[in-house]
């Protein structure tokens, strides 16, 4: 059984680097890949109707985090402190800039919640190089320090190249002038995901020796087995309706 | 202050501000959706435009109910890692499924929802809107589990130092949960009724060409704050039973009882004004100019008992963090200091108070704008002149 949840943490951990990674990526490379702020609109329209499916993983993971690993959740929050509040604002200020940037009609709105997008999406990149070099240290140093600034260069560069290919694939010619296939897209989510599921591997036996009590994971399992075909059905649907068979200037964006 | 009451006061604000936009929410949620129902079933122009305009303020509240909320999930681990190292293995079940199987096809589902305009068949995108609304009720009663189990840990015993789950079922019959969770969803009604009430109220006062459109949303938001309020106030009653059962001197606390002051005080008053004032004339309600300032000026009192509603709760419960197992002082992180709890306490603080004011603001403007100049689900190719064609309609 705690085997199973380790499982699931992995897989939410590993899944949010492979999806939001491409959100992270595009935000980041927002002002180089859209000089004029029609480009950025197409931009943030091709990612848009993913976001809200992609950035939830990360939510999920801290919820099975707190189920079925309690004392681990506890410990390594507090112990990235500094990261995990800068990973928040980060987080919430690219959200922001997304959900706001269409809401009043001025340039100088667009433009400015646009640059909130990529501030905040390069603060999530760098806070999460951080945490990943302060959890492979075993969270024993400072969480910010040299080697977590070069981490977080690593982990913003494999989103940066995730979300050029994601627009490549999605609106093919048109945004970065390249055209990539379903296979390059799985590439770069793997690349993006890399991060994340070395330390994982690494730290396998610690998680399992800290897994929450049978009783507690028996519980989990019974009450989410049943909503997991719906879970994985809900991902699937998002991406047959928003992938690049349909034209992506035709959703109607409200981002 | 001390680094306890600053953590405290950290959670005691990002959870106020997370409350204002979820009751919302969860309030607007199915009124939304039986909004789209009537549009998917009728096929009628007016009942779409209700779709986008309501769902637009719906979408736009949306946002800041997760900003606050990602807050809140981290906050537990931040300032309070000493609920989860002794009590996790029962506090985090709850919160655990609350995340995967209901937020997580919330999330999911509303992307569908807001992108799936003009995309989706018609049922099937529908169908959304409803799962949006059943995952968002069924997180509401997993965070009210979890919350319940802070006030009277039923289901769990001490082994070893810390709490393990013994009987699931009396953790999900926890009585201070099942009188507390209607109680919550009728407050969370009212809230979006009086707001339905109160921006129709504003466009007729201003005569807009929309009379009938606001006429008939007038008349709804009054029948959701009716039911809501029922529900609300009756279920709140109900509670005294069980909170002198479970914890006898809630009300002494220095803000529980102040509290629980405003919201019998406004609470009661604003029930009945509407059960005898507002029901018995509301077909004629829509037309007196009178009436309408009175409309506009009562619209955030819910919001303002609600917020009571939850300080009497969380107050109420102190010292403790679970109530007589682990008091507010132990479950803070050891380690955590005042500097710590200040700066992201500023930066928490002052992102999320600041985009609270724009985001009622935006709101605010949707409202004046009217659904004429609602964008979601407009049915134009993406880029700036999307505005320009539906202000031309």
């Amino acid at each position: 059984m705690d085997i199973l949840w380790l499982g699931v943490l992995a897989l939410l951990l590993i899944g949010y680097f492979a999806l939001e990674g491409f959100d992270i990526g595009l935000g980041m490379l927002l002002p180089v890949l859209g000089r004029t702020q029609r480009d950025r609109d197409r931009i943030v329209s091709a990612m848009a109707p993913f976001v809200l499916a992609n950035e939830v993983w990360l939510v999920a993971v801290a919820g099975v985090l707190f189920g079925a690993f309690p004392e681990i959740e506890g410990r390594a929050l507090f112990g990235l402190y500094p990261v995990v509040v800068a990973l928040l604002v980060s987080w919430i200020l690219r959200d922001a800039g997304l959900w706001f940037r269409r809401r009043l009609d001025g340039a100088a709105w667009r433009a400015a919640w646009d640059w909130a997008v990529c501030a905040g999406s390069y603060g999530l990149a760098l806070s999460w190089g951080m945490a990943l070099a302060a959890i492979a240290g075993g969270l024993s140093g400072p969480p910010v320090g040299l080697a977590g600034l070069g981490c977080g260069i690593v982990v913003a560069a494999l989103f940066a190249f995730h979300g050029w290919t994601f627009a490549s694939w999605l609106l093919p010619g048109q945004v970065t002038g390249a055209s990539r296939g379903t296979g390059a897209l799985v590439v770069s989510a793997c690349a993006a995901a890399l991060p994340v599921a070395a330390p994982l591997a690494v730290l396998a036996p610690w998680l399992l020796g800290h897994a929450a009590p049978a009783e507690t994971l028996g519980v989990l399992s019974l009450i989410i087995a049943p909503f997991t075909p719906l879970m994985v059905g809900a991902q699937v649907w998002t991406w047959r309706t928003f992938g690049p068979r349909r034209a992506a200037d035709r959703t109607p964006s409200f981002f | 202050m001390d680094v306890l009451d600053l953590a405290r006061t950290q959670f005691a604000v990002t959870g106020s501000l997370h409350f204002l936009f979820v009751a919302l929410t969860l309030g607007l949620a199915p009124l939304v959706a039986i909004m789209h129902t009537r549009h998917a079933v009728t096929g009628r122009p007016d009942h779409e435009r209700a779709t986008r305009f309501w769902g637009q303020i719906y979408v736009t509240n949306y946002a800041l109910g997760i900003f606050t909320g990602l807050v809140m999930e981290f906050q537990f681990g931040l300032s309070w890692s000493g609920l989860s190292e002794y009590a996790g293995d029962v506090f985090g079940a709850p919160l655990a499924i609350e995340t995967l199987g209901a937020f997580f096809l919330e999330s999911t589902f509303l992307g569908l929802w807001i992108f799936g305009w003009h995309r989706l068949p018609r049922w099937l995108h529908l169908a959304c809107i409803w799962l949006v609304t059943l995952t968002a009720y069924a997180s509401a009663f997993w965070i009210m589990v979890a919350n319940a189990f802070l006030q009277n840990p039923a289901g769990a015993v001490e082994r070893g130092g810390r709490l393990v789950l013994t009987d699931l079922g009396a953790l999900l019959t926890n009585p201070t949960m099942t009188m507390a969770l209607p109680h919550v969803i009728g407050a969370s009604l009212w809230v979006a009724g009086f707001t339905v009430m109160g921006a129709s109220a504003y466009q007729l006062f201003r005569r807009t060409s929309e009379r009938e459109f606001f006429t008939s949303s007038l008349r709804a938001g009054v029948l959701a704050a009716f039911a809501g309020s029922l529900i609300a106030v009756g279920f709140g009653y109900a509670q005294f039973g069980v909170v002198s059962a479970f914890q006898p001197d809630k009300f002494k606390q220095p803000l529980a009882g102040p509290g629980l002051g405003i919201m019998i005080g406004i609470g009661q008053p604003l029930q009945f004004l509407i059960m005898f004032v507002l029901m018995p004339v509301l077909y004629w309600l829509p037309r007196w100019r009178w009436a309408q300032p009175v409309l506009m000026i009562v619209t955030p009192l819910p919001f303002l008992t609600a917020i009571a509603g939850w300080l009497v709760r969380e107050n109420g419960r102190q010292p403790w963090l679970i109530n007589g197992k682990l008091t507010v002082a132990d479950a803070m992180s050891p380690g955590l200091t005042s500097g710590m709890v200040t700066l992201s306490f500023v930066g928490f603080a002052g992102v999320l108070g600041l985009l609270a004011v724009v985001d009622y603001l935006l709101i605010a403007r949707t409202v004046r704008r009217g659904p004429a100049a609602a964008t979601l689900g407009v049915d134009e190719p993406a880029g700036p002149t999307t505005r320009a064609h539906a202000l031309s309609h």
